[in-house]
């Protein structure tokens, strides 16, 4: 990470601390209007989904029907979900998105996803130790961990996490590395369990059993294209998570950095952090959309509870940030992007000594 | 109720279940507003029908609420809610129009005096036109009639008038039964609201006595006097109905009680004109938690999160910087400042974060 003196950060605090205020005060009608036309776009594709299902004995309406299930519940997490879970359009003060009270359609529940991602991941971004994310504690995608011989089959284990990507994100509170070492008890995450069986199994009874029997007849055809539908979705938004802080140029802190000497992170610091350790990639209006403008990850970062749709606009504001205080603005297109996250978990299922003499394999922060 | 509660839980329970929300017909609101605005179920909506000029800063705003509204008792209020730039905001008025009126027509009327710097006010009086459809809250207050009728003193001042007003014009279609006299209290002549309407109804009602008295005609003003109580027959044996400003209010408590009326006689309602959003920076104030039905004071040096703490409660938090909308909770009344950006919030309804919101002045959380 690039080192900067408490007087530099403070001036990237109050740089960006100015984008976000100009934004803030911007902040009404046309954003209304924009998530309320997302979640109309919603609920035209998942009734329209759920409506063809049942004619999919139709191979073409299979496929649209499915399309049309998996891009709703795509839209539904990435655009809505996570962003209004995220507070961003709680100033709107409609019980419907509001930050507290949204549940979504998918296995984790809302409250979960609220202490491990919005707390956790993003204040602790990337800290080797804190933020759990990071590989989420199957993957080994740094030096900072030894590696482990079970960690050589980890590609294996990430096309698995990618397929089954809800049911991981559910569990991932029940913190399964620590139950291992033994530091807490089964016991201490009952509740967790309790919550987390609650909506998985709603979840999985809506897709999985009531929509199926409710067309009795083509049951079989409903529960394929509904599966096809969660994978669609478990696919995509993993890949788009992974994106946003595995690739070349994302970087990892260690609690010293963080902490050091007892003090606690500044505001600046933090930014710098958020900068340093997130990555965009580019793409097309709908690609931004279906990742929830999460190809604009760093502005995310920075300022998760700005609503997403301003990312794309406040960008060039960002980099300018970037580039006036030498900090690197990790951006580039999709498959660039994806190809190092790749390589990186390809990478470090190595041994160091081994990986060291392939230089194809050579990521980043390899020191 | 009950019965119709218990008939909604299987509902609620598939609404869970299907939509992940308890209301699971509201998943449809946004296809169906595009439709019909009417037919809309998260709340109830009301069509504005006509709006009519009473004085130079007051108007009737005419409404037909969907045909589920519970309907109103004379003298009680409504939460009404509008989309300002955005954002939903929600305000109480006093419906002024008889019971009859919802009975046979199935409309009531809102009578609302634009009150300086009032977000809301201002609103409705500039922008709001007919055909455009409002929220409406079920009614509620207990400033009602004395069942069986009583003879009665009405107390108004200024836009106070208004429950009084659906009052007599519910008692005037059933016929006055006792007798009824109302002191009402304006500026001037052009600031008393629906004036000639009580005239009228004065004229043909004989035991109704309307009494309107000009508080700025002269060089002194002219408030309410023990003689203007003096000449009430019988007043011990009426029922005293109080609604306006507080020191109105105030000072007839005073009179009446030096004349001997009971205090169980006594009927008054506060319509609490808004403090405008007049920020002085007097921080701090006292601190309602109403779940948990404590009290503090504060000073104004600490967020409410840290108030919360120091009181023994533990709500919901995070990152304690802002970030991560952990802490965020409805506030029912009061205004807050926000640490980060030195705004005020509005006086109602809202959402804030604890850990960045600083009172201004006595503040309720629904904590």
């Amino acid at each position: 990470m690039k080192q900067m003196t408490e007087a530099q950060l403070s001036e990237l605090e109050q740089d960006l601390n100015a984008i976000r205020n100009d934004v803030l005060a911007d902040l009404g009608e046309r954003d209304a209007r924009y998530i309320r036309r997302i979640v109309r776009l919603h609920r035209t594709l998942e009734v329209g989904g759920r409506v063809m299902m049942p004619f999919g004995f139709i191979p073409p309406v299979f496929v649209a029907a499915t399309a049309a299930l998996g891009l709703s519940k795509i839209i539904e997490n990435m655009e809505i979900g996570h962003n209004v879970m995220h507070g961003q359009y709680d100033w709107m003060n409609d019980p419907s998105l509001h930050s507290q009270t949204y549940e979504w359609d998918t296995a984790c529940s809302s409250e979960s996803w609220r202490r491990t991602h919005n707390y956790e991941h993003h204040t602790y971004t990337n800290i080797i130790g804190k933020d759990r994310d990071y590989g989420y504690a199957v993957l080994r995608l740094s030096d900072d961990e030894a590696w482990r011989p079970r960690h050589s089959l980890q590609f294996i284990n990430y096309i698995l996490l990618s397929t089954f990507f809800q049911w991981g994100v559910g569990l991932h509170e029940l913190e399964i590395e620590r139950l291992h070492r033994r530091e807490i008890t089964l016991k201490s995450k009952l509740p967790f369990l309790k919550e987390f069986f609650r909506k998985g199994g709603r979840q999985a009874f809506k897709d999985y059993v009531f929509f199926p029997l409710l067309t009795l007849p083509v049951a079989p055809i409903v529960l394929a294209g509904n599966i096809g539908a969660n994978l669609i979705r478990n696919l995509w938004s993993s890949t788009v998570i992974f994106c946003g802080h595995f690739t070349q140029d994302a970087e990892t802190f260690t609690e010293e950095e963080c902490w050091g000497n007892g003090k606690s992170e500044s505001k600046g610091h933090w930014y710098l952090r958020q900068l340093s350790g997130s990555s965009n990639f580019t793409g097309s209006r709908w690609v931004h959309l279906l990742s929830g403008h999460l190809s604009f990850q760093v502005e995310h970062h920075v300022f998760p509870d700005l609503p997403a749709h301003r990312y794309p606009e406040i960008s060039e504001r960002v980099k300018a940030v970037c580039d006036k205080h030498g900090i690197h603005y990790n951006t580039g297109n999709f498959a660039r992007q994806y190809g190092t996250v790749l390589k990186r978990i390809a990478a470090f299922s190595l041994p160091d000594r081994l990986r060291a003499r392939l230089p194809a394999l050579n990521v980043g922060q390899a020191t | 109720m009950l019965a119709l509660q218990k008939h909604r839980a299987p509902l609620q329970w598939l609404g869970r279940q299907l939509f992940n929300r308890d209301d699971g017909v509201a998943f449809f609101d946004p296809l169906l507003e595009r439709i019909n605005p009417m037919w809309v179920q998260e709340y109830t909506p009301a069509r504005v029908q006509r709006i009519i000029r009473d004085t130079a800063d007051t108007r009737t705003f005419v409404l037909k609420p969907a045909r589920r509204w519970q309907g109103f008792a004379a003298g009680q209020h409504v939460n009404i809610c509008v989309e300002i730039d955005g954002v939903r905001h929600q305000r109480t008025f006093s419906l002024s129009s008889s019971t009859t009126l919802w009975h046979e027509q199935g409309l009531v009327t809102l009578t609302i005096k634009r009150l300086p710097g009032g977000r809301v006010t201002n609103w409705l009086h500039d922008q709001l036109k007919a055909g455009a459809v409002v929220g409406l809250s079920e009614a509620f207050g207990d400033f009602l009639l004395p069942e069986p009728i009583r003879p009665i003193l009405f107390i108004a001042g200024g836009s106070g008038i208004t429950p009084i007003l659906s009052q007599l014009k519910t008692m005037a279609v059933q016929g006055f039964r006792a007798p009824v006299t109302l002191l009402y209290f304006v500026r001037d002549h052009d600031h008393a609201i629906a004036g000639e309407h009580l005239e009228n109804l004065a004229a043909s009602h004989d035991l109704l006595s309307v009494k309107v008295i000009t508080t700025q005609g002269s060089s002194e003003p002219r408030y309410l006097t023990d003689a203007d109580l003096g000449a009430i027959t019988d007043l011990r044996s009426r029922d005293v109905y109080l609604c306006g400003p507080q020191g109105l209010m105030t000072l007839a408590g005073e009179l009446l009680d030096a004349r001997g009326v009971e205090r169980e006689k006594i009927h008054s309602t506060y319509f609490a004109a808004p403090q405008t959003d007049l920020c002085s920076q007097d921080l701090g104030g006292k601190v309602r938690f109403a779940r948990s039905n404590l009290d503090v004071d504060s000073t104004g040096d600490a967020p409410l999160l840290e108030i919360a703490e120091a009181a023994g409660l533990t709500p919901q938090h995070g990152c304690r910087m802002g970030i991560c909308h952990q802490c965020s909770c409805r506030k029912t009344s009061g205004t807050v400042v926000n640490r980060l950006t030195g705004q005020a919030s509005g006086p109602g309804e809202d959402t804030i974060q604890l850990c960045i919101s600083i009172p201004q002045g006595p503040v309720a959380l629904d904590i």
